[in-house]
């Protein structure tokens, strides 16, 4: 088996349709109106007072479920893909693979949830950007991208879901996104904690990778579907993220960049549209 | 019966409007909906699943968004079940308005969650025994998030799902019942 | 009411536990590092395998199993200096060269239809060979004086009967065909012919067969 695996070889049986971000990219149409003036639907906030609010929670827990995947595999690689003690410390090896189990019970949970909310597996088609945005070939940048960006970008989706099954009054989805939430602020601050001592001396490297948290946590701002703007259908769960070790400026960093991806994807849809109209 | 699809040609979407036509068509006429023109409108430039519906006594007018006919699998290609299923849904709502007992229903945009649920479980139900591919735990989980996780709820689910008949005057109150039960 | 101050036998007339054990503090210390070899060994690939399977259910059991494995691996890793091994990367170590040659003949497979070897080499060679080296441990080295040992190889042994059990019904749920059984047999033939050039997980002697007597053994 060859170490680091392109995002094209994750398998998958035939129920699955794994698409891009490029693809997902190159679709002009929009939930978020592209114009301030457009009378589509001003707020895109996942919850239950939308219309379309069970169809939403679906797809998005059909979202949680292949991210699920894809985390699990890249805990996994990482356990597989770093020489232990040249290029990867043993303890965040053992880490990764107490993340593995955990990222596996996620996808058991998230099956479980899709089937009380009426989905199949498979009934969406599988973005694999999160694997492909998260695994690095170098270890600290790994941690970065897949502890730090996808793990806090868990942290909110999580948040969304359990603040929806609360409002909803669904106490199976509460109480499930509850423990997910749990086991990801958990993974989140390994990521901080072994960024840090693993940088310690060497803040060239550490740069580095915040750098690269960075460009991940803009892509997985999914063209501004993450950010403090109702338009966003997701918000940043500062207190969770606070908790599991990120501070104050780096969730203001992540806001900033959830509102300059919304903005771009904007002008990317005004533009696709005219286009398409002429 | 008269049956028109716009835009003639998608440039959003991989979509086919012949394609759509001949689907409506055909669910018009097991829906008895041969002696009405209908407009079918497909709004290509979101990704949404909203139909607006709107009903005179001569023309039934459709207007999807496109994600209400797409293939969740493969973005931007149509999927021939999505579009039977926005066919038939759109169908059965104005035939309810038409000849159904719903006469006096609210207009689509005044009406609220819960009873939007109600009857759209009414008429998923309906189409369920019509042989086409319906997600029965997908409407029991609408039902839920507006009428309350509870066991009143699901039974009342199973009564309005099972039923081939019912006005909106019955609908709406056993909506509104359940409501009081799950407070 | 019993009286304090009644003299008690030490040892109660249910406790057979006995003192003598098989292994010296450093044969123990050379077994433990070879047992966290191999479980890093195993957790690793496990790790990596999991994007290569395309079964799901398969997918989720592998994530599970890779942190069992690392779990032991870390029990060994906390024996080691209890073992007077103050560095216990130096006895960090294969058994010997055919036990590096087990492993990278079982992490060979990669493609998505080759889930039956994958599945073959850990749940019907490398981890009956870890019941099997276990087992020989618990039973021979001393009840009184190597109890840490004993107790880590009883959490163990648990998961490993566990997983044991898991993945043999994985391989028999995807064994459809006799040729697939004959793929099975082959590529367990295989690899059970190293592991017997290796001797064993902790090499000749894993369960005392064609084993010196280990030096400063008590018995």
């Amino acid at each position: 088996m060859k170490k680091f695996m392109p995002v094209e070889e994750l398998a998958r049986d035939e129920r699955f349709n794994q698409i891009t971000q490029a693809d997902r990219m190159a679709d002009a149409r929009s939930a978020v109106p592209a114009n301030a003036e457009s009378t589509r639907r001003s707020s895109n906030r996942l919850t239950p007072a939308r219309a379309d609010a069970s169809d939403a929670a679906r797809s998005l827990m059909h979202g949680i479920f292949v991210g699920e995947i894809q985390a699990l595999e890249g805990a996994g690689r990482t356990c597989w893909d770093f020489t232990t003690g040249e290029e990867a410390p043993f303890g965040l090896k053992l880490d990764m693979a107490r993340q593995a189990w955990d990222e596996a019970r996620h996808v058991e949970i998230s099956l479980k949830l899709g089937d009380w909310m009426g989905s199949d597996v498979g009934q969406y088609a599988e973005n694999t950007v999160l694997f492909q945005a998260a695994c690095s070939n170098d270890p600290v940048l790994r941690l970065a991208g897949v502890n730090r960006a996808l793990e806090g970008l868990a942290i909110d989706v999580f948040t969304s879901m359990k603040e929806f099954g609360e409002m909803a009054g669904d106490p199976y989805l509460e109480f499930c996104e509850d423990w997910m939430l749990a086991d990801e602020v958990t993974h989140v601050k390994m990521g901080s904690d072994w960024l840090r001592k693993v940088t310690e001396n060497d803040p060239e490297r550490r740069k580095k990778a915040l750098e690269f948290q960075s460009i991940v946590d803009k892509m997985f701002s999914y063209g501004g579907s993450r950010s403090d703007s109702d338009e966003s259908s997701l918000g940043i769960a500062r207190r969770f993220r606070e908790l599991a070790g990120f501070t104050s400026d780096e969730n203001e960093h992540i806001a900033e960049l959830g509102l300059q991806a919304l903005e771009e994807r904007k002008a990317q849809i005004r533009e696709k549209q005219a286009a398409a109209k002429n | 019966m008269t049956i028109t699809v716009t835009p003639e040609a998608f440039s959003f979407v991989s979509f086919d409007s012949a394609y759509i036509a001949r689907i409506a068509t055909h669910v018009a006429e097991q829906l008895g909906l041969t002696d009405i023109d209908i407009n079918i409108a497909v709004d290509e430039t979101s990704p949404l699943t909203r139909i607006d519906v709107e009903v005179t006594d001569s023309l039934i007018s459709i207007r999807p968004l496109s994600g209400a006919l797409e293939d969740t699998r493969r973005p931007r290609q149509q999927s021939e079940l999505a579009t039977t299923l926005a066919m038939a849904r759109s169908m059965l709502r104005a035939r309810d308005r038409l000849r159904g007992g719903f006469e006096n229903a609210p207009l689509d945009a005044e009406l609220t969650l819960p009873q939007a649920a109600a009857w759209d479980t009414y008429i998923l139900g309906r189409i369920s025994r019509m042989d086409i591919e319906v997600k029965k735990q997908a409407a029991l989980y609408n039902f839920r998030n507006r009428h309350g996780f509870n066991d009143a709820s699901d039974h009342v689910f199973e009564k309005i799902w099972n039923t081939d008949s019912v006005t909106w005057d019955e609908l709406s109150a056993l909506s509104a019942n359940t409501l009081t039960l799950s407070a | 009411m019993a009286n304090p101050q009644k003299p008690r036998a030490p040892f109660a007339p249910w406790d057979r536990r006995e003192l003598p054990g098989s292994f010296s503090v450093e044969e123990t210390a050379r077994r433990v590092g070879h047992y966290k070899w191999a479980e890093m060994k195993l957790f690793e690939a496990l790790g990596g395998w999991i994007a290569t399977v395309p079964e799901l259910d398969i997918k989720m059991r592998l994530g599970t199993h890779c942190y069992k494995h690392a779990w032991h691996a870390e029990l060994w890793h906390k024996r080691l200096p209890e073992l007077r091994e103050m560095n216990p990367e130096r006895l960090t170590l294969p058994a010997n060269d055919a036990m590096v040659r087990f492993i990278e003949a079982m992490t060979e497979p990669e493609a998505p239809e080759l889930t039956i070897e994958k599945l073959v080499g850990v749940y019907r060679v490398f981890i009956p060979h870890f019941i099997s080296a276990y087992t020989y441990h618990l039973n021979n080295t001393s009840e009184i004086t190597d109890m840490p040992t004993i107790r880590s190889i009883k959490f163990i042994l648990q998961d490993e009967f566990d997983d044991w059990r898991e993945g043999e019904m994985l391989i028999q749920s995807l064994l459809e065909t006799t040729e697939e059984v004959d793929r099975a047999a082959a590529h367990q033939a295989r690899l059970e012919k190293i592991m017997l050039e290796a001797g064993g997980i902790a090499g000749p002697g894993s369960i005392g067969i064609n084993t010196p007597a280990p030096q400063g053994a008590m018995s």
